[in-house]
């Protein structure tokens, strides 16, 4: 105890003092790593923010059930209640649907729909609602007395301005039906499910509205307590092909599972922030253990022992890691603000449907958010710890001058550097775990960390080449430059570290972006798509009736028709789609855009149907590919087909396996259309004429959008996506920046000295400032040049190692030379501008206290 | 004939603001220095020595009274009139030396004038004679970090040589040397008054430079006591 207030104490008169009097470094590194804190907690609460709604509304609609059953396509025959209830191992059964409906005419305000059976769910569910004015019948007696009533969430009901005994139209596939509200979901239990933004009717209202007869989605169950393994094995026994008896909680993994990858991206991403911040501290903490070299040989005379120096260093770190967290935090809860709207929106948009409850600040995140800021800081503090604590107390006596460090240390970084950065290209090759690229982002570790070692060594080099070339001023800032030694080096690794990030990501997006215009132009190719309401919303789960069919097929505005049937399916846990289209009339008039071809092999066996493809993230998730067999349990039928080749594909829902249409109706005659697609002759002033002519022979019971609206809407939720990746990016630069500052205001500060002799042997102002400039100039190109050869490596490695490992694809690499010719004289010029503060540094201390002893 | 005085100074004054109050570095002196003279300017320490030393080298400018050097007018002077002025007039050496620790020997003689402007070739030449002269022609490829004290000191006065100043100004020289490099140093900067005819002012408070004196200045808080000093 004693012991500790005594470092304490210490710590305060030496360290703390020294950082207040100090206090303007002290603040602009603060401020780094509070920003890089900030950023990385705000990404991090914004993701599990919506994770947690997610799951916590996933938990709400499972309700208690132990198992569940379910079939392939998603249709349980009703029939099976009955002998599941029946069942000694079963205590209770409830058949469930569930679906997104929407207001008549409001497109924006789709909600969830849950059709249960009110009293055979009472075990399962528990939820509430407020009874019907003055009259005693409860809301659930109504529900099933009477048809075509409805119980509404309470933050629905408040949205659409709902109240009990009102009539409201609701709109689905099978068309539009009025409802009546029976009554409001207590805001508790059930009625908290999709943060209150969801409506339960009776599962006949349910089918009457849907037109799903007989079948169901689910039938959850609950086990007796002592049910015996045999039991379950009788109950499995139970059931038909195609239907299986699971464990709940799939749902909710496999969609926690698909945002997981979103989740590491942004969280590596927003951590580059933090890394970059990492430079900053360890160039101020170096600073100062280097230039308080003869205090530290003074605090060892007097009986200070290496720990305790390597300690008051440490303790140095640690308080930027505390300071920047407590900094980092208040940001944060704003931050998250902005953040979690595109966040959960762009989780809604590509994964999994989430409407955010509530924000809570998960406690968890904050206490790892500190643990990692504080262990970052003080990661940043160790080497220069180390270096302080080498200092011997005989030191004292000398009076050494300041010397350019020595020069094998920048060669042995450099090859160190060299090590890494060779290290990293076989590491990217070892494959990762589903979701989790970790050998990819460590190979980023490793290049990153490469190319900031070898940043001393090409100061050397660098300042070598220019040493002997132009003016005073020149001349001495090159040679400077040259010898400055690491601490200088730290501050061009953290702007490497930055433009690569910049560089690469420039390069990944617009990689991204050009191959998903391919995507859409030649795979979803098309006039006008249509599909049963709300199909979009449900996955295409929805068969077009056959009235529809029929009357597609007897349009008489002229155009192709390709109808699809989709099915969603599981390879071995992996979600994907069969999507089964007449392939003379696609390949026609569109494409697959091909990964594995050849294209122009496959095409035509593709068309006699005597295969399939499947898409890259299928072929990566599954290990199936070209030669192999693929098959799949349709619930009526198998299906086996050769796979003949695989395409790119950038659904976010898993991979797809595209067949012929013929070859399915072969197997299943009678599968239907999820959906059609139709190509218009060039000339035809046709979509709207085609439109019309569906909405008076069909009514409203079709979801309709032109293929360039549908397109549109594609590349629109793709920009929105990176609009956060900007943001990060930014940050970086922003953190990069104020190293630059940092840096080159503690080089002037500490040379002050030597300035103003050069001002006192006849340097005119001018001339020093242009020294100061060019240092700044060398730093700066270094930094940028290292930085861009170092993204452009890194940019191979996320298109083809971490995107790969995360989402299963690749993109066709495209340099966006016109984005980088346009921001990296941007970036050079920010960072020149982070010299200014420097510049203005030089002669706040007047030349004559050159004369002062020192 | 008695020549022009080279250094005319009255009411010269200086003070440093020090939060509300202030400090009085030089109280306003009157001083006339003549071209040649060795003068040796003497006072305990905080008595404004370096002060008026920064005044006379345009390092700094008085907060009142007249200042003319070698002809100029410090007083009103612009910055790049000062730098000018410190090329052409004034060669300066410190206590402490400041010599720039990453150039070599050589290259700290040559810096200023370099940095003024004068061609290459001719500026290395005139610094080799130089070190030949004060006998450091061995160390000339060394770093600053690599001599003894007493070299460091030679070096930096070969620095304030190089470009011919009529005016030497040295402060504290042998403040960090042991007495016998001490004792050289002071030979060297009389016989540059003697042979050369530079004006030379040594601030100092010890005795070392007494026997050389032409001109003895004492400093007492800031003010010239009167009759200057006596042995
Ligand atoms: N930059 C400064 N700021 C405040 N006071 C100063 C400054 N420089 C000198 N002084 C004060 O001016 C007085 C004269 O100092 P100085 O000229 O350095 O004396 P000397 O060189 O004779 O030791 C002292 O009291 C000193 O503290
Ligand atoms: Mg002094």
């Amino acid at each position: 105890m004693g012991r500790l207030t005594a470092f304490l104490r210490l710590f305060h008169q030496f360290s703390l003092r020294h950082l207040v009097r100090h206090r303007g470094r002290a603040v602009t590194v603060l401020l780094g790593i509070g920003l890089g804190a900030a950023v990385f907690t705000s990404v991090r609460l914004s993701v599990d923010a919506s994770l947690s709604s997610f799951g916590r509304s996933v938990d709400l609609l499972a309700g208690r059930a132990d198992r569940v059953v379910v079939e392939v396509t998603g249709a349980v025959p009703e029939t099976l209640v009955a002998p599941l209830r029946r069942h000694p191992a079963v205590s209770a059964a409830a058949p469930v649907m569930t679906t997104y409906v929407r207001p008549a005419g409001d497109e924006a305000r789709s909600f969830l729909l849950v059709g249960i059976d009110p009293i055979l769910d009472r075990p399962m569910r528990t939820w509430t609602a407020e009874k019907r004015d003055g009259k005693t019948v409860t809301a659930w007696q109504r529900l099933m007395a009477t048809p075509a009533t409805l119980v509404a969430g309470a933050s629905l009901a408040r949205d659409l301005g709902w109240r009990v005994g009102d009539r409201v139209p609701l709109e689905h596939a099978m068309g539009r039906q009025d409802f009546e509200v029976a009554g409001i979901l207590a805001d508790e239990q059930l009625g908290r499910a999709e943060a209150g933004r969801l409506a339960i009717v009776d599962l006949a209202t349910f089918q009457e509205l849907t037109g799903r007869f007989g079948f169901v989605e689910r039938i959850d169950l609950i086990l007796r307590p002592d049910v015996s393994t045999g039991d379950l094995e009788a109950l499995a026994a139970l059931m038909p092909p195609g239907v299986s008896l699971q464990t709940p909680g799939g749902a909710k993994a496999t969609g926690t599972a698909m945002v997981r990858a979103y989740q590491i991206n942004l969280s590596v991403l927003s951590f580059a922030s933090l890394f970059v911040g990492m430079f900053l501290v360890y160039s101020l903490v170096a600073l100062n253990a280097a230039s308080r070299r003869p205090e530290l040989a003074i605090l060892r005379s007097l009986g200070a022992t290496p720990r305790r120096i390597f300690a008051l260093f440490i303790g140095e770190g640690a308080v930027f890691g505390i300071l920047g967290w407590a900094l980092a935090i208040p940001v944060s809860t704003v931050l998250v603000k902005f953040l979690l709207d595109g966040v959960s929106r762009t989780i809604s948009t590509l994964f999994v449907r989430v409407e955010i409850d509530r924000l809570a600040l998960s406690p968890l995140e904050i206490g790892a958010s500190f643990v990692l800021t504080v262990g970052v800081a003080v990661a940043a503090a160790w080497q220069p710890a180390r270096e302080a604590m080498k200092v011997a107390p005989k030191e004292v006596l000398t009076q050494s001058p300041v010397t350019a460090e020595d020069g094998p240390g920048a060669r042995r970084l450099a090859l160190g550097g060299f090590g890494c950065i060779l290290a990293a290209l076989p590491l990217a090759r070892i494959p990762g775990l589903p979701g989790l690229p970790l050998p990819g982002y460590l190979a980023t570790l490793l290049l990153f960390v490469g190319f900031a070692l070898l940043s001393p060594w090409g100061l050397r080099r660098l300042g070598g080449w220019f040493a002997d070339g132009g003016d005073v001023p020149f001349v001495l800032a090159v040679r400077y430059v040259r010898d400055s030694g690491t601490r200088t080096a730290v501050s061009v690794g953290a702007l490497i570290t930055a433009v690569a990030l910049f560089t690469a990501l420039v390069i990944m997006v617009h990689s991204f972006r050009r191959t998903v215009e391919v995507w859409v132009t030649q795979t979803l190719s098309g006039d006008l798509f249509v599909a049963p309401k709300m199909a979009e919303a449900i996955n295409f789960q929805d068969l077009m009736t056959d009235a529809d069919m029929q009357v597609v097929r007897s349009l008489e505005t002229p155009a192709t028709v390709v109808p699809h049937r989709r099915y969603n399916l599981e390879h071995q846990g992996v979600p994907y789609t069969l999507e089964a289209m007449p392939m003379i009339p696609f390949l026609r008039q569109g494409d697959f855009v091909w990964y594995q071809g050849p294209a122009e092999a496959i095409r035509p066996a593709l068309r006699e149907g005597k295969g399939v493809v499947v898409s890259e993230v299928f072929a990566n998730r599954t290990g199936l590919t070209a030669g192999d067999r693929f098959e799949a349990d349709l619930g009526r039928a198998v299906v086996k087909w050769p796979i003949l080749g695989v395409i790119r594909d950038y659904r976010t829902q898993g991979g797809v396996v595209f067949a012929d249409l013929d070859a399915l109706l072969a197997v299943v005659p009678d599968a239907g259309w999820t959906g059609v697609r139709f190509y218009l002759p060039q000339d035809s002033a046709g979509v709207e004429h085609l439109r019309q002519e569906l909405i008076a022979r069909c009514g409203d019971r079709l979801d309709m959008v032109t293929g360039a609206d549908l397109r549109q809407s594609i590349l629109e939720v793709f920009d929105e996506t990176f609009a956060v990746t900007t943001v990060l990016l930014l940050v970086a630069l922003a953190v990069a920046a104020l190293g630059i500052t940092t840096t080159l205001t503690v080089l002037v500060l500490e040379r002050t000295r030597q300035l103003n002799t050069l001002l006192a042997v006849g340097g005119s102002r001018r001339q020093i400032r242009r020294m100061i400039f060019t240092e700044a100039a060398f730093l700066v190109a270094l930094g940028e040049a290292a930085g861009l050869v170092c993204g452009f490596l890194l940019s191979y490695l996320l298109i083809y190692v971490i995107n790969r490992q995360s989402f299963g694809w690749t993109f066709i690499y495209r340099v966006d030379w016109a984005a980088l010719g346009f921001s990296v004289p941007l970036i050079v010029a920010t960072a020149l501008a982070a010299a200014v503060p420097a510049l203005r540094q030089v002669f706040r201390r007047p030349p004559a206290t050159l004369l002062r002893e020192r | 004939m008695k020549p022009d005085p080279v250094i005319i100074a009255s009411g010269l004054k200086r003070v440093y603001p020090l939060g509300e109050s202030q400090v009085v570095g030089l109280a306003g002196i009157d001083l006339a220095i003549d071209t040649g003279a060795l003068v040796v300017l003497k006072g305990v320490s905080g008595s404004g020595k370096s002060t008026l030393l920064a005044l006379l080298a345009g390092l700094d400018r008085p907060s009142a009274g007249r200042l003319v050097v070698a002809g100029r007018d410090l007083a009103g002077a612009g910055e790049a009139d000062l730098t000018i002025f410190r090329r052409e007039v004034v060669g300066m050496v410190f206590q402490n030396f400041n010599l720039l620790p990453t150039l070599t020997v050589l290259e700290n003689v040559s810096i200023p004038a370099l940095l003024a402007g004068r061609p290459r070739s001719e500026t290395l030449r005139r610094a080799d004679e130089l070190l030949a002269w004060l006998g450091m022609t061995p160390r000339r490829h060394h770093f600053p970090a690599q001599l003894s004290g007493g070299e460091m000191q030679r070096t930096a006065i070969a620095r304030a040589l190089i470009n011919d100043p009529p005016i030497i100004l040295a402060d504290e020289p042998t403040g960090n040397l042991d007495s016998a490099n001490g004792a050289a140093v002071i030979e060297l900067l009389a016989d540059l008054n003697r042979r050369w005819q530079r004006t030379v002012i040594i601030a100092t408070h010890s005795t070392i430079a007494d026997p050389y004196a032409t001109v003895r200045i004492l400093l007492k808080d800031g003010a010239i006591v009167d009759g200057s000093w006596a042995d």
